[in-house]
């Protein structure tokens, strides 16, 4: 274990000046979460000038790579090169440099859609078989389609249902977890219905509270209102 | 507890109804709780006249309630018995209009403003619309009167619709068919007691809570001055519904000079049995040693006088507001259920709430009364669409409504209060939808669902929302009133500052029934204003608003009085479906 641990920690150490050593040591002691440069510097006690001249020299032997952390992308994050970085910096598999990759979540969205609106009836192993016979997406995980299933049960696009083996659930034995479409039409059938206050002005004003009778803001005065009945 | 926009709108239809004095005294009664005669005067500054003409119509109209507080009667009793002599006592004093306080003085009657009674008003509309379909055309006709009138004995209902009419006798006996009709299906009641008897003292519980006992006792909200004046004015269920049951005493109410009661004698035979009773009484209380039987003999007593038989001029009828309400409760259960399933479950749902609907004793009952498979597959069979049903196929179903195991006994019950509280969060959720986006919206529905609290990252990983942009978008919800936020700070190795969210549902109901009140409000006051502005228009003759007058003029005309049309129904439906949503979030 100390052996393994010896080769990991500064390989090249002749390569490496004694505070490039310390630098180095210091962030891959961090393994796969990093460390951003004031937390080298606190752990360290060297001078920043010294730090950051040792984090160049390493990043020129590739020794470390910098890395974007999620929660701050201002913040110059390091990792030794022989990890990669763990979810809490990239974001997870749905992120991209940083950024949520919407483009990629909304395509596999639509591909389990697609799906589960022609079988009418079906189970997250039956999706990710589907989806992984694809070029595009193979290679996506359990996780990740659990991940987009539930998504798509918080955007009420589908529900969880539980097989009652009969009827269109009968190819699933009883009790098993399935998915269904929220609308009978399927995907396509348009937006569900909005609810009673949602459908009136009033419903969706960002300045209800300040509304009254005979305010400022009032029924009688309300461009909302006025819009909403301007046919 | 009603919030201040339900009272805002309870007075505003008020005054649309009844005018602005009327509304003053009722306005009075709900920002200061039940009052006596003397004490809304003083408050309404208003002349005694109006105040008690405004009660009488609000009292006419079931929005106001009168009851005499029992902690101000000198007749005590054990407590033991004290269920049977409070409802003797009513009898009694329902015909001798005699409360005597403490020190001998009148005792005084207050009044107290029936909240629900009031907005039940809005939605008379659909109370007419039920009648008719489960009904006929001449019980909504019946039921008409009732609504417009507030109160009638069956005579006075007789006399409406034959009023001007050729053939009276044959619209009497119609008339009449319709109020057996409306009566055996418990949509009209007989008017409650008009001054019950009514303790005002909160009950304290009955035995001392063991400690560390696991059946501890689940917390039920103290009962309101309202729903206790309620339950003691309600006739029994044997007379209540029933057309031939004995009643004591006069029924018709009319104003009184007298400032401590509203309450006439009535006729002479009434006045008769006033004086007989007021003696009765004084010699009760000053001799008697045996209260219960001397109650008894009274009773006989006015059953004898009586004859037991009904007086058609002298009993007061009223529309059951209850029971419309529990139609329409069922009605959204069914419904809910079949778009969120199928017609077979909603057909199930719908046949077992037809057949348990008569022992439901209130509207809120949080589960179906049991009925074993049997009794369920012989009432679905009986329904157009349940008929070619298997009983395999009603026990699926009951496990898709969610009553997946029998009770102890072989009997299914189904869980009404999840599908009502479903309804309500696709209520609100819609609402957070349209108002935030979509993203809000997976966020508040994640929340919603796991009913606990949950940290920033947390939310943003399961909701798949941007790490940047969920802070921004919880901040929005919170600061709105839509969730609830606490801050935990972990002290490690250095110092971490956590936020947790999360969906206080009883709380955030309330706050958005009081938001749909005032959305309520401010439709009526819109509505209101845009017949105002253009009032002209629904006095002009209808050839004027003809198409095949081709003048800009007359175009122009046809144009605005197409737009008032259009104006008019969307309002007008908009609130009659916000109203379901009211309805849903306070009634159901």
């Amino acid at each position: 274990m100390n052996k393994r641990k010896r080769e990991g920690l500064a390989s090249n150490s002749d390569n490496m000046s004694d505070a490039e050593r310390i630098v180095y040591n210091v962030i891959h002691s961090k393994q796969n979460m990093g460390i951003w440069i004031a937390d080298i510097k606190r752990e360290t006690s060297l001078p920043e000038s010294m730090i950051k001249k040792s984090i160049k020299m390493l990043q020129t032997k590739g020794e470390i790579k910098e890395v974007v952390n999620i929660k701050n992308k201002s913040r110059k994050h390091y990792m030794a090169a022989g990890f990669e970085p763990a979810d809490e910096i990239t974001g997870g598999s749905w992120y991209s440099e940083g950024k949520l990759d919407q483009e990629y979540i909304f395509r596999l969205r639509q591909v389990c859609l697609n799906y589960i609106s022609r079988n009418v009836i079906a189970n997250r192993d039956g999706i990710l078989e589907f989806i992984n016979r694809g070029g595009y997406f193979s290679g996506t995980t359990t996780q990740e389609v659990d991940q987009i299933l539930g998504n798509l049960v918080l955007d009420d696009k589908i529900i969880e249902v539980k097989s009652t083996g009969y009827g269109d659930y009968e190819k699933f034995p009883v009790g098993r977890v399935c998915y269904r479409c929220k609308s009978k039409g399927g995907v396509n059938n348009g937006e569900g219905k909005f609810g009673a206050m949602a459908s009136i002005p009033c419903g969706v004003c960002p300045r209800i509270n300040l509304c009254s009778p005979d305010g400022y803001i009032s029924p009688k005065t309300c461009e909302f209102y006025q819009k909403w009945l301007d046919f | 507890m009603v919030s201040q926009y339900g009272f805002k709108f309870a007075i505003h239809l008020i005054t649309n109804h009844f005018g602005k004095i009327v509304a003053k005294v009722c306005e009075t009664l709900f920002r200061k709780g039940p009052l006596s005669l003397g004490e809304i005067i003083r408050s309404t500054e208003l002349t005694p006249e109006q105040v008690k003409n405004s009660l009488l119509v609000l009292v006419q109209h079931n929005c106001v309630q009168a009851y005499v507080p029992a902690d101000q009667c000198t007749i005590a009793f054990p407590p033991l018995f004290s269920n049977f002599f409070m409802f003797a006592i009513e009898i009694i004093l329902f015909s001798v209009n005699v409360v005597r306080g403490e020190d001998g003085s009148m005792a005084t009657v207050e009044y107290l403003a029936l909240f629900d009674n009031i907005i039940h008003r809005l939605r008379f509309p659909k109370f007419l619309e039920i009648a008719k379909h489960q009904l006929d055309d001449e019980c909504e006709k019946v039921l008409d009167g009732l609504l417009r009138d507030g109160r009638l004995t069956l005579k006075q209902m007789v006399e409406r619709a034959v009023q001007g009419k050729e053939n009276p006798g044959a619209i009497e006996a119609v008339v009449r068919e319709s109020f057996h009709k409306l009566l055996k299906a418990h949509y009209i009641e007989r008017c409650p007691a008009p001054e019950p008897v009514v303790s005002t003292l909160i009950k304290a519980e009955s035995a001392p809570r063991k400690r560390g006992s696991k059946m501890a006792k689940k917390f039920e909200a103290p009962e309101t001055i309202e729903q206790r004046v309620l339950e003691a004015a309600v006739p029994g269920e044997a007379i209540r519904f029933a057309v031939t049951a004995y009643t004591l005493g006069n029924a018709d109410r009319e104003a009184k000079s007298d400032d401590s009661s509203m309450v006439n004698d009535g006729d002479n035979s009434g006045k008769f049995i006033v004086i007989l009773c007021e003696s009765l009484i004084y010699v009760t209380k000053f001799y008697c040693t045996h209260i219960s039987s001397m109650i008894l003999i009274f009773l006989h007593f006015f059953t004898w006088i009586q004859g037991g038989i009904a007086n058609e001029g002298s009993i007061l009828w009223r529309a059951n507001f209850e029971e419309f309400i529990r139609h329409l409760r069922h009605k959204l259960l069914v419904e809910n259920e079949r778009k969120r399933l199928d017609d077979g479950a909603a057909t199930i749902l719908s046949a077992i709430l037809d057949v348990t609907k008569t022992v439901e004793k209130k509207v809120k009952i949080e589960k179906s009364a049991p009925l074993s498979l049997d009794s369920i597959f012989t009432e679905v069979t009986k329904t157009e669409h349940g008929r070619t049903m298997t009983i395999d196929r009603v026990r699926a179903s009951l496990v898709q409504l969610g009553c997946p195991q029998r009770n102890f006994d072989d009997s299914y019950s189904i869980d009404l209060k999840s599908i009502v509280e479903m309804a309500r969060n696709e209520e609100v959720e819609s609402i957070v939808l349209k108002r935030f986006g979509s993203d809000a919206y997976r966020i508040f529905r994640l929340l919603s669902k796991s009913n606990c609290f949950l940290e920033t990252d947390k939310i943003a990983e399961s909701a798949l929302v941007d790490k940047k942009e969920t802070p921004r978008l919880l901040y929005k919800l919170w600061k709105d009133n839509y969730l609830y936020m606490e801050k935990l700070v972990v002290t490690a190795a250095k110092q971490s500052r956590f936020m947790l969210w999360k969906v206080n549902k009883p709380l955030l109901w309330e706050y958005v029934l009081d938001e749909m009140y005032h959305a309520a409000l401010n439709l009526s006051l819109r509505l209101a204003f845009e017949q105002e502005k253009d009032e002209d228009l629904l006095h002009v003759p209808a050839d004027k608003l003809v198409p095949a007058d081709k003048s800009s003029e007359a175009n122009a005309l046809q144009k605005r009085y197409r737009r008032l049309r259009d104006v008019l129904f969307l309002m007008g439906s908009s609130l009659m479906k916000l109203d379901d949503a009211l309805m849903l979030f306070h009634d159901f």
